[in-house]
């Protein structure tokens, strides 16, 4: 008999909408994304998670950066149900 | 004044923004496109913003300003969608009592605007399209 994986859910888990801008937006054809975050997520546990479900993006892994509430955050931000949350590739403006 | 638009921007709305009787001088970058780029000749700079985080980034970088030089007024517009050769996709206009602090403070911003609002252009050629390759936010 195999191995069954169970993942458990969480009632705290929140979806979690990921906005996309410029060439990240074209590579996946969509404007946001949307994942299940565990409870305490952090933005390090979600970008392991964007990878794994679009891989697309892998090649652009190093590059993208992920803002919360429009600020720049690093992998140990902690995650909430309502933080407005954007990949954003490198910038070119101007 | 900080604005994300995809109008046209009106040269002599921003200059008389900036001017006051209390200062003596005006420096003003104006960033256009290029007939040329990666692809080589190209139509069209089709520019994306998000714009609620370009404008909070940019009032940062008014704030900056204002703290490190003695500026009277400030002004920075970036347009988006898809901009001909030769229009104005980037300003920056600053007023200040002498020019020195105008040059200083109006490099200092548009070097800012470069390299930390999130905007990205696309250039638009006959033999295709291309995302720019741009400068990662540091984190």
């Amino acid at each position: 008999m195999g191995e069954t994986t169970v993942t458990l859910i969480d009632s705290r888990d929140s979806n979690i909408t990921v906005k996309l801008f410029a060439i990240l937006k074209d590579v996946v054809a969509k404007k946001e994304i949307i994942l299940l975050v565990p409870h305490g997520g952090t933005v390090g546990i979600l970008k392991n998670q964007i990878i794994q479900e679009y891989p697309s993006l892998n090649s652009f892994s190093n590059k993208f950066i992920v803002s919360v509430n429009h600020k720049v955050a690093t992998d140990g931000t902690v995650l909430h149900a309502n933080d407005e949350i954007a990949l954003l590739p490198p910038v070119s403006g101007g | 004044m900080i604005l994300i638009t995809e109008d046209s921007i009106n040269m002599d709305l921003v200059v008389n923004q900036l001017r006051d009787n209390s200062i003596g001088a005006i420096s003003i970058f104006m960033g256009n496109v290029r007939d040329h780029g990666a692809l080589g000749s190209i139509t069209e700079l089709y520019y994306e913003a998000y714009t609620e985080m370009a404008k909070n980034t940019m009032t940062e970088i008014e704030k900056e300003v204002l703290a490190r030089w003695k500026i009277r007024k400030f002004v920075a517009i970036h347009r988006t969608g898809n901009l001909k050769v030769g229009e104005t996709s980037v300003i920056v206009g600053v007023s200040s009592e002498h020019r020195k602090e105008a040059f200083a403070a109006c490099k200092y911003a548009i070097d800012c605007i470069k390299s930390r609002v999130p905007i990205w252009k696309k250039e638009k050629s006959k033999r295709g399209n291309k995302w720019v390759e741009g400068i990662s936010l540091s984190k």
